[in-house]
C-alpha cells in the first residue's frame, strides 16, 4: 500500500517536473554582457515570433539569424543578440525584463506606447535615418507619435477583408458576395437554409474581440473614439451596429455565443468548410491553406450601405530603449533592416504587409494580397496612442460579446464608463 | 557555554524559518504592499495610491457576482469531490481482481497536466467537431452540430457544470488516495469489536470509519479548498471566464485585471488571500465542532 502511494507520488512529481521544464523554456535571454572589448558592442534584441515556433522552418530564430548574420558581416564591430519570444508570452516577459532592469536595446512587438510614459525609449529621429523614416506610410508613422514626438517605428502591418467560401455560396445559390449589411443578412439566410451551421463567423471572444468589433463599427461610420478624440464606444452608430449584429446572432446566422469564441477557432472552422463568411487578413491565409481550404474569395468588408473604403490596420512596432545608450549602433541596424532585403523577406515569409511605400510597390503583383494592399494606405487604427487603450482593450475583449447577447446599449455604455474612468 | 546550548535548536530550526520567511512571508508582505501602490502596466511603481486600488476593485460591477461565484465554485467542487472520493476510497480498499490496475488508472487524471485535461475537455465539447456533441447528436439529444445547443461552453448556465465536473475529475484522484491512506490506518480490531457488538454496515461506517477517517478527511478537504479556490487553468483554458465575466472566479478576475491595472490586481490577490484564510478557518471550525459531537 505504502509502496504504491510512493509510486503514485513519484509519478506525479515526475509529471510536475517535466511540466515545470516546459514552462521555463522560453524565459532565458537575460545575459548581462555588454561590450566585449575592442570597441565591440552587443545589441540585445527581443522579437516576437511570427512563425510557427522554435524548430519550424519559418521560426523567428531562423529569420533573425539570417538578418543578423548579414548585418554582422557588414558591421563587424556590432553583435546583435536576438531573443525570440512567442506572442502569448512576450508582453509579460518584456515587462519582467523592464521590472528587473534588464532592458533590451531593441524590442519588436505589438505595442510601444506603454514604455513612453515611463521614459524608456529613444525618439525615432535618434535611431532612424531621415530617408528611411521619410519612406514610411504617413498614416502609419503618425501613430508612432505620442504628444507629437515619434517613439514607435512601424515594423509590419496587416489589414482585414471579407473571406467567403465559394463552394458554399454556389451551393446556397448566392451569385455575388455581399456589399451591404442587408445583402450580408440575405446571404447568411440562404447559407443557413442550405445547411451551413455558421453562415457568418463572428469571433467576439477573448482573443481579438476588439478587432472584429472595430470592423463592424467602421461599417456604420463608428469607431472607439470620435473625431475630437473622446471615447465614443456607445455612440448611436455603434449601438445601431451591435443591434444589427444581435439580430444576426438571434436568428442563428452566426457562430453561436460569439462572446466566447476566439478568432483562431472560427478561422479553423472556416478552413474546415463550416463557415460561409468571415473577416480575416493575410495572416489567415496560411491557416486556411493548412486546413485544405482553397476555393475562397476575398472582397472588401460590407458596411451598412456599401463596402468599406477603409479597413482595420494593425501594425507591429520596433523600438529602441535608451537605458544602455547604444543609439548609433541601433541606427545602423534599423537602417540596414529597412533599406536591405530583410523587410521584404518578412512580408514574403509571413504574409505580413509592408509599412513603407517602397515595400508596397514591391508587392503590387500579388493577387491574393491586392484587396489588403489597396485598403492599407487608408486604414483606420485602434486608438492605441492613448495610454489607457490597453486597459480599455482588455475590458472590450472580456465583455463586448455581451452586446450581441444582452442589451447592446447597456453593454457598450458600461464599456464607455470603463474607458472614461480609465482616463 | 550554557548560552550556546540554548541557541542550539535555532541552528536546526533556523534554515526552515528563513526558507518560510523568504518564500511565504516576504511575497505576502510584498503583495499587500503592492495593493496600496500605483503601478504602471509594465510594473513600474508610480507612487503610493492609498486605498484607491481597493475602492476601484470594490466598485467593479462584476465584483460581487465573482466573489459569490467563487464561494459556490469551491463549495460545489470540494463537497462533490469528497463525497465521490469517500465512495471510491471504500471501493478501492476492497480486494477485487485487477485492483492494482484500477488504482493505477485512477492516478491518470492526477498525473496529466490540469491544463492539458482542460484543453482536451474543451475540444471534446467543441460545437462543430467535439466528440461529446457527436454522441449527443447520435443519441438524439440535440438536432445538429454547430448550433447554440451544441455550444455548452458558450453559455454560463451550461458551462459552469462542465467546469465543476472537470475540477472534480482532476481533484478526485488525490483526495481518494489521501482517504485510502486514512482507511489503511484504521486497525482491524475496531471493526471486529463493532461486529461483536452487532453493529450493521451503515452503523459501522458512520460511527467507526468516518470518525477515524477524520484526520485524513480534514487534510484532504483543506488542501482541496485551497487548490480549488486558487484554480486557474481549468476555467482559463475552457472559457476565459466568458461570456463576460459570468464564469470567472476571483483568481481569473485577478489575472484579467493584471493586464490593465497591476495595483488593482494586487488588491484582488489580497482579497483572495483573505478569502482562503476565512474559508479555511470556517472549515476548521466546523470540523472541530464535529469532534465534540463524536
Amino acid at each position: 500500500m505504502n509502496m504504491k502511494l510512493a509510486g503514485g507520488a513519484a509519478l506525479g512529481l515526475a509529471t510536475l517536473l517535466v511540466l515545470a521544464g516546459c514552462g521555463s523554456g522560453g524565459s532565458g535571454g537575460g545575459g548581462n554582457d555588454q561590450a566585449s572589448g575592442g570597441g565591440q558592442v552587443t545589441l540585445k534584441m527581443v522579437a516576437a515570433d511570427y512563425g510557427d515556433g522554435p524548430g519550424k522552418p519559418n521560426s523567428g530564430e531562423t529569420f533573425w539569424k539570417g538578418v543578423v548574420d548579414e548585418f554582422q558581416a557588414a558591421n563587424p564591430n556590432i553583435k546583435v543578440d536576438v531573443t525570440v519570444i512567442n506572442w502569448n508570452d512576450i508582453d509579460k516577459q518584456v515587462a519582467t525584463m523592464v521590472q528587473n532592469g534588464q532592458v533590451p536595446d531593441i524590442l519588436q512587438t505589438g505595442d510601444y506606447s506603454g514604455f513612453v510614459g515611463d521614459g524608456l525609449l529613444y525618439k525615432v529621429d535618434e535611431v532612424l535615418s531621415p530617408n528611411v523614416s521619410g519612406d514610411m506610410l504617413q498614416k502609419f508613422a503618425e501613430f508612432g507619435k505620442v504628444d507629437g514626438t515619434a517613439y514607435g517605428i512601424p515594423f509590419v502591418s496587416s489589414a482585414r477583408a471579407l473571406f467567403y467560401n465559394k463552394d458554399l455560396f454556389s451551393k446556397a445559390g448566392i451569385a455575388e458576395p455581399p456589399k451591404t449589411w442587408d445583402e450580408l443578412k440575405a446571404a447568411a439566410e440562404k447559407l443557413k437554409a442550405a445547411g451551413v451551421t455558421q453562415p457568418f463567423g463572428l469571433p467576439l471572444g477573448q482573443e481579438e474581440a476588439q478587432a472584429e468589433s472595430f470592423l463592424w463599427m467602421l461599417g456604420n461610420g463608428g469607431a472607439y473614439k470620435d473625431a475630437s478624440g473622446k471615447w465614443a464606444i456607445n455612440s448611436p452608430q455603434n449601438v445601431e451596429t451591435f443591434t444589427y449584429l444581435k439580430g444576426l446572432v438571434d436568428a442563428g446566422l452566426t457562430t453561436p455565443n460569439p462572446g466566447t469564441k476566439d478568432r483562431k477557432t472560427v478561422w479553423e472552422d472556416f478552413g474546415a468548410g463550416k463557415v460561409g463568411m468571415v473577416n480575416g487578413g493575410p495572416m489567415s491565409i496560411p491557416i486556411f491553406d493548412a486546413a485544405g481550404m482553397k476555393n475562397y474569395g476575398i472582397v472588401p468588408i460590407p458596411g451598412k450601405s456599401g463596402p468599406l473604403d477603409t479597413t482595420l490596420g494593425v501594425m507591429d512596432w520596433i523600438m529602441a530603449f535608451n537605458k544602455n545608450g547604444h543609439a548609433a549602433e541601433i541606427k545602423k541596424f534599423f537602417d540596414f533592416f529597412y533599406t536591405g532585403s530583410a523587410a521584404q523577406k518578412i512580408s514574403d515569409l509571413y504574409k505580413l504587409l509592408p509599412v513603407t511605400n517602397g515595400g508596397l510597390q514591391k508587392l503590387a503583383g500579388d493577387e491574393k494580397l491586392k484587396p489588403f494592399l489597396d485598403a492599407l494606405p487608408n486604414a483606420s487604427f485602434y486608438p492605441f496612442q492613448d495610454h489607457q487603450w490597453p486597459a480599455v482593450s482588455a475590458a472590450i475583449k472580456q465583455t463586448i460579446g455581451g452586446a450581441v447577447a444582452d442589451d447592446p446599449a447597456k453593454v457598450l455604455g458600461d464599456l464607455q464608463k470603463t474607458a472614461e474612468a480609465a482616463g | 557555554m550554557r548560552r550556546l546550548r540554548a541557541l542550539e535548536p535555532l541552528a536546526w530550526v533556523g534554515p526552515a524559518v528563513v526558507l518560510i520567511a523568504l518564500v511565504v512571508l516576504w511575497p505576502v508582505i510584498e503583495m499587500i504592499r503592492s495593493s496600496f501602490l500605483k503601478i504602471s502596466r509594465f510594473g513600474i511603481v508610480q507612487g503610493a495610491n492609498g486605498t484607491a486600488n481597493y475602492e476601484k476593485l470594490f466598485g467593479e460591477k462584476d465584483f460581487a457576482d465573482i466573489m459569490v461565484r467563487s464561494v459556490i465554485w469551491v463549495v460545489a467542487v470540494v463537497v462533490l469531490t469528497v463525497l465521490i472520493s469517500l465512495a471510491l476510497a471504500q471501493l478501492f480498499n476492497q480486494r477485487f481482481p485487477l485492483r492494482k490496475v484500477a488504482r493505477w488508472a485512477l492516478i491518470a487524471p492526477w498525473a496529466a497536466s490540469v491544463l492539458m485535461t482542460a484543453i482536451i475537455f474543451k475540444w471534446m465539447l467543441d460545437p462543430e467537431v467535439g466528440v461529446i456533441n457527436q454522441i449527443r447528436v447520435k443519441l438524439g439529444l440535440i438536432d445538429a452540430m454547430g448550433g447554440a445547443a451544441a455550444d455548452q461552453l458558450g453559455d454560463a448556465g451550461s458551462a459552469m457544470p462542465w467546469l465543476v465536473f472537470v475540477a472534480i475529475f482532476v481533484s478526485v484522484p488525490f483526495t481518494t488516495y489521501a482517504l485510502l491512506a486514512g482507511l489503511a490506518t484504521i486497525p482491524g480490531d475496531v471493526y471486529e469489536a463493532a461486529k461483536m457488538d452487532g453493529a450493521g454496515r451503515l452503523r459501522t461506517y458512520w460511527s467507526i470509519t468516518l470518525p477515524l477517517l477524520r484526520p485524513a478527511l480534514t487534510v484532504a478537504a483543506l488542501i482541496n479548498i485551497m487548490n480549488v479556490f486558487n484554480n486557474f487553468p481549468i476555467i482559463w483554458a475552457m472559457t476565459h471566464g466568458q461570456p463576460g465575466y459570468s464564469t470567472a472566479t476571483s483568481t481569473i478576475f485577478m489575472f484579467i485585471l493584471k493586464g490593465s491595472d497591476i495595483g488593482e490586481s494586487a488588491a484582488m490577490s489580497v482579497v483572495n488571500f483573505a478569502m482562503v484564510i476565512v474559508l479555511t478557518l470556517i472549515f476548521l471550525r466546523v470540523s472541530r465542532w464535529n469532534k465534540e459531537v463524536a
